[in-house]
């Protein structure tokens, strides 16, 4: 089976770089942005399946990289992480086309749980 | 409220906001730091990693204080978002609970516990969120100035004669009347609360025997 292609994208360095460890432990294939520009970047060159973007970023904001994502391809799922007390966020990024959202700081198994539907979903 | 102690108090819920937020990504590093640790752990084989179970212990206590830290900061969150709409629709069970959770530490250093019964259905009201917390906190600051050591204080929103009421009081004990109001009447909270009581359209009354404050508000501060 080919491995999940995923991108994390948050500008805490220190937090993508070790979930990006994590989900390679689980035989993911991870690659990670610092910020919105560098995703889109890597989007348009090497395009994951799915996307881990978090809401709150200097420069380009998670959602508005949501509508570029989706702009440049809408097959690729976005799974958006917002901070508690942004669930608005949340919602929001769903009517823009998100498959979903969670609260940081985010629960492992959980994220897991979301990244196979989402990936059932393109199915 | 006027309008530059409403700047002052919006100016302190934006900046807490704002710092519970960075609370909140260092415990996602601190999670995802030691939950990584779990990860390598479990794929180690068994008896080439000598003291792994005192390993896997210390993480399962790292991980139970992440989640203390988590709810502490999620607390905080709320609570710094009060001013962010006034006059907003409030419902008194959610206002209730979240002031449990905000006090239980001055409560417990008293050795008093704290609860809150929700009322069913929830009453909604339209009022000034930061001044009816204060209203909440101030009761229960009174309750705990006066009652001794132990017990427990429950928080009751509730309708009394068709009136939207929030019961503050405190259980395990009984005191007639005139003597429940010397001793409150006593205090300088009392007239803090009064004055917030007043601010907010309502009143506040006492209720002896089973000593409880009664805090009567108007359905809509408007009013």
């Amino acid at each position: 089976m080919d491995r999940m292609k995923i991108l994390l994208v948050d500008d805490e360095h220190e937090f993508v770089t070790t979930l990006a460890e994590r989900l390679e432990l689980r035989n993911m294939n991870v690659s990670i942005a610092m910020d919105g520009e560098a995703a889109l970047g890597l989007v348009e060159n090497d395009p994951p399946q799915i996307v881990v973007l978090d809401v709150m970023m200097p420069g380009l904001s998670g959602l508005e990289v949501l509508e570029k994502i989706k702009a440049i391809d809408s097959k690729i799922q976005v799974i958006l992480l917002t901070g508690h007390g942004a669930t608005k966020d949340g919602i929001r990024g769903m009517q823009l086309g998100a498959f979903d959202y969670l609260i940081k700081p985010i629960d492992i198994d959980e994220l897991i749980e979301k990244l196979n539907e989402a990936m059932k979903s393109m199915a | 409220m006027n309008h530059l102690k409403r700047k002052e108090v919006a100016f302190f819920g934006k900046i807490t906001a704002g710092i519970t937020h960075e609370m909140k990504n260092v415990l996602a590093i601190i999670q995802e730091s030691s939950g990584l640790m779990e990860d390598i752990l479990d794929i180690t084989e068994n008896g080439t990693f000598p003291h792994k179970d005192k390993f896997i212990k210390s993480l399962d206590r790292i991980r139970g204080q992440i989640q203390r830290g988590i709810d502490i900061t999620s607390r905080l969150n709320r609570f710094a978002h009060s001013p962010d709409h006034c006059p907003a629709s409030l419902d008194l069970n959610e206002i209730t609970q979240q002031m449990v959770l905000l006090a239980s530490r001055f409560a417990r250093l008293k050795n008093v516990v704290l609860e809150s019964s929700p009322s069913d259905p929830p009453l909604v009201i339209k009022s000034d969120p930061v001044s009816l917390e204060m209203a909440l906190f101030e009761s229960i600051e009174i309750l705990l100035n006066i009652i001794g050591s132990g017990g427990k204080i429950k928080l009751v929103p509730r309708k009394i004669q068709n009136k939207c009421v929030l019961g503050i009081g405190y259980e395990n004990t009984v005191i007639p009347e005139e003597d429940f109001m010397t001793k409150i009447s006593s205090t300088e909270r009392w007239a803090s609360l009064q004055e917030i009581m007043a601010y907010l359209g309502g009143t506040a009354k006492v209720f002896g025997l089973a000593p409880e404050i009664l805090l009567y508000l108007p359905e809509s501060i408007d009013n």
